[in-house]
């Protein structure tokens, strides 16, 4: 190496005399990136005779080389190793900025190492030439790849002007020269296009519809692209016969009706272009679109499948934009009128098939005249690809497959408009639920919502407890038994309201199976949940006096006595004296009206944390925990008992027994404390006593509730 | 002293070397350049600093030349001496960049002698 640079003196090359450029001129031009000097001139003394030769001596060097002289570069000689920058380097650079695609490399070097030369191939390199040089070689290689890819980059030149020609200069060209006629006929300048569009569109129908004629989407192109010439002829005809207002003459038309045969004549006159296609369909077009399907037009009285069908649909076209455009010598007639005076026969005869076609597209015909922009153009082209996709029959399985899945699609959102039903779905990853259409409504949510967990508002919708719980409950579920039921209040903006969630967690297809999140819906259960309760409440409660009844205060009882044995309990059980008299003499009604004013006093009587209950027709237990001595309380409420009900004097009796006394047993305190009422009633009534030994084998006080079915009575 | 008299005191390849270069003016012209090489100065210094990867270079640098040239034994043990030091230096390395000075001068002094001969 003559040179020893650091990284930034490598960039500042151009001051140092390191670069040798040979001639300038036409030769093309090589860049030859190796650190060894010898290897340099080499290369340059076997190659320096028909190529121009730069050099650069380490990789950085060889990168601004090829920006400076980047399309006068036919190839570049990179060796792998080097300093400052290796060979891989300049590569990846050359990949970066595609210089790769247009600059050939040939890698040299005495790397035998396969995974250089494979990295080197996949970085783009096109050949390899080994050390040591054998100059045959290293010349032959150049040659060979230099030529490559100068023919390449022709080729590519060449189709790329052949697109261009084709699809931009033509249709331009096309649309220019039928532009000039349609000036000169004084025509409207949509006329070229409306029959390029309507012969488009009865191509199509005629594919779509007939056994006996298919086209390509090609096909259809260029014979619609064919069709703008269909009047060129008329360049040659008289400027006074052309706008003349009124009727032709016999001679006049005889002039304007050679413009087709003229038209012709000038295609056909063409020095070049004779073999394209889109000149041959032109000229059929120009020739013969005033045939007649019945012979009787001109200029050759073809008849029937004589006439090209492409004449023959331009004809059509022409007819119809004709009849539906203002014209020097006629207004212009509605759409339905021309379809309907083209059917009528009243414009020439055609072809039967094509009369289909008119019929088929008579619907569509208007709106696509209108609508022909470039969202119609896309619109169009994307169903033609859907068509050309259908016609692949391998396509059909996975194609009833989405028909399928949009099917469900339709059906789910329908059910679920449907339903009123707060549907929703949930995926774990990404973070994600979706909640149907009126659920997301009714919640005041939006339908997609990222990151449900930490949105504040859906978050709210559930007690902190709630949210637990169900999380919970959901991620307990298993791939057998996915489904899961849970009840628990909303909170709405206005009131609470209980729903009752039904899910099914969803699971990976992987073993073992992921859970990937849940699908369900929310159902209002609001007032159902209502109904139980107040069913509930009518199961427990007797319904006359609204205290429990007796097996909801027994089941009551036992609870309270389960959470705390320890403590003292009281258990009393009084009845009216005198009530089977007060029944008789005053009736039922009246009864019942002692009752529940009973039933009040009890109720203010007792203390909040007492039981209160009907037992029976005129029987109340009273259940409350005391300290140390249960008589006080007992005094106070059987004192606060004493009243009058509309002349009714109420007297109680009352029996008590109590934990201290009889255990904890709730069988055995009702039946002590019965025992204890009885021997009160015997002993005279309107008095309370607490039951001891001596009153066993006493009989019960109690009396079935009248109208009542008692679930369980002992 | 003729190039081919020249090859055959370096232990060298004339035959190969012409017939892959083509051409004995081309030859001699390189081959009478390698004297300007610096490569092994280079070599010689980096190995003396220890620093290897610059060394590495220069060797593979040699290699390159001496394959081009014909330079057989040279070309081979500088080969040797770059492959131990690829990743760095190595045990074989001191050996076989002694085996390289012995080569080198085995290489050079016949070259010089051409040199001189054709002045």
């Amino acid at each position: 190496m003559f040179l020893r640079q650091s990284y930034e003196a490598a960039y500042h090359f151009k001051e140092v005399s390191f670069l040798i450029m040979r001639k300038p001129g036409q030769n093309p031009r090589i860049l030859v990136a190796d650190d060894s000097e010898m290897n340099r001139a080499i290369l340059e003394e076997m190659l320096g005779g028909e190529y121009d030769i730069l050099q650069a001596e380490n990789g950085v060097e060889a990168v601004e080389m090829i920006r400076l002289h980047e399309t006068e570069l036919s190839l570049v000689l990179l060796d792998i190793v080097m300093p400052v920058m290796d060979g891989f380097g300049v590569l990846d650079e050359m990949n970066r900025t595609r210089w790769i695609e247009e600059i050939p490399v040939i890698m040299i070097s005495a790397e035998i190492n396969p995974d250089n030369i494979e990295r080197a191939y996949e970085l783009g390199v096109t050949d390899f030439i080994s050390r040591p040089f054998d100059a045959l070689i290293v010349h032959r290689r150049v040659v060979n790849t230099i030529l490559l890819y100068a023919k390449q980059k022709k080729l590519i030149n060449l189709v790329t002007d052949q697109i261009y020609e084709k699809e931009q200069s033509s249709s331009l060209m096309i649309d220019i020269l039928s532009h000039i006629v349609e000036f000169r006929n004084g025509e409207s300048g949509l006329h070229v296009r409306h029959v390029n569009l309507l012969t488009a569109m009865f191509l199509r129908h005629l594919t779509q519809h007939t056994e006996k004629y298919r086209f390509s989407r090609t096909e259809i192109s260029l014979i619609a692209t064919a069709s703008a010439l269909h009047d060129i002829g008329k360049i040659a005809i008289d400027e006074k016969i052309l706008n003349k207002p009124g009727r032709l003459t016999t001679e006049e038309f005889e002039i304007m009706k050679t413009h087709s045969a003229i038209g012709a004549q000038m295609l056909r006159d063409l020095p070049i272009h004779q073999e394209e296609p889109l000149v041959k369909v032109a000229y059929e077009i120009c020739r013969w679109h005033h045939e007649r399907y019945d012979g009787r037009g001109y200029p050759d009285g073809l008849k029937g499948d004589e006439i090209p069908i492409a004449a023959q649909i331009v004809a059509l076209a022409d007819v119809y934009d004709a009849l539906t455009s203002e014209r020097v010598y006629k207004p212009a007639f509605s759409h339905q009128k021309a379809v309907e005076m083209i059917l009528a026969g009243e414009c020439g005869t055609f072809n039967p098939l094509l009369m289909d076609s008119l019929r088929g597209l008579a619907g569509s015909i208007q709106e696509e005249l209108l609508g022909d922009n470039l969202v119609r153009a896309n619109q169009r082209e994307m169903r033609n690809i859907a068509e050309e996709l259908l016609r692949h029959k391998e396509l059909t399985a996975s194609e009833r497959t989405l028909q399928l899945l949009e099917h469900e699609r339709m059906k789910y959102s329908f059910f679920a408009d449907l339903t009123k039903e707060i549907q929703f779905e949930y995926s774990i990853s990404p973070s994600i639920v979706t909640i149907s259409a009126w659920g997301a409504k009714h919640l005041g949510l939006p339908e997609v919502i990222v990151d449900p967990l930490n949105n504040e508002k859906a978050c709210s919708l559930l007690s902190a407890t709630d949210w637990q719980r169900l999380s919970e409950a959901v991620r307990h579920t298993t791939p057998e038994d996915p489904n899961l039921t849970y009840d628990c209040l909303i909170h709405y903006i206005d009131e609470p309201r209980w729903v009752r969630f039904v899910t099914r967690s969803t699971w990976s297809l992987e073993e073992p199976p992921q859970y990937t999140g849940v699908i369900g819906k929310a159902v209002d259960i609001h007032d159902s949940q209502l109904r139980l309760r107040k069913l509930e409440q009518m199961a427990s409660h007797d319904p006359l006096t609204g205290l429990l009844n007796h097996s909801a205060a027994q089941e009551q009882i036992q609870a309270r006595i389960e959470d705390a044995p320890e403590r003292n309990y009281a258990l009393a059980i009084l009845d009216l004296d005198h009530f089977k008299a007060a029944n008789d003499t005053f009736g039922h009604h009246f009864g019942d009206r002692v009752l529940t004013f009973l039933a009040e006093k009890i109720r203010q009587g007792i203390r909040s944390g007492d039981i209160a209950a009907r037992v029976g027709g005129d029987e109340f237990l009273i259940f409350l925990e005391y300290k140390q001595d249960p008589e006080p309380v007992i005094q106070r409420i059987y004192a606060s008992l004493r009243g009058e009900y509309k002349g009714f004097r109420l007297s109680v009796s009352m029996g008590i027994s109590t934990s201290e006394d009889c255990g904890t047993d709730y069988d055995t305190l009702f039946r002590t404390a019965d025992s204890a009422l009885y021997t009160v009633k015997r002993g005279g009534r309107g008095a309370y006593r607490f039951y001891n030994h001596t009153m066993e084998r006493t009989l019960s006080t109690i009396t079935p509730i009248e109208n009542q079915t008692v679930k369980e009575e002992r | 002293m003729t190039l081919k008299e020249c090859y055959e005191k370096m232990e060298a390849n004339y035959d190969e070397v012409i017939g892959r270069l083509r051409s004995e003016r081309l030859v001699q012209k390189f081959a009478l350049k390698f004297l300007d090489d610096p490569s092994y100065q280079l070599l010689i210094t980096s190995m003396e600093e220890k620093n290897y990867e610059e060394a590495f270079r220069a060797a593979h640098t040699i290699k390159g030349v001496c394959q081009n040239l014909g330079f057989t034994c040279l070309g081979d043990s500088s080969s040797a001496l770059t492959e131990s030091l690829r990743s760095g230096w190595t045990p074989e390395a001191d050996r076989l960049l002694e085996q390289t000075k012995a080569d080198y001068q085995n290489t050079v002094t016949p070259l010089q002698s051409l040199k001189d001969s054709q002045q």
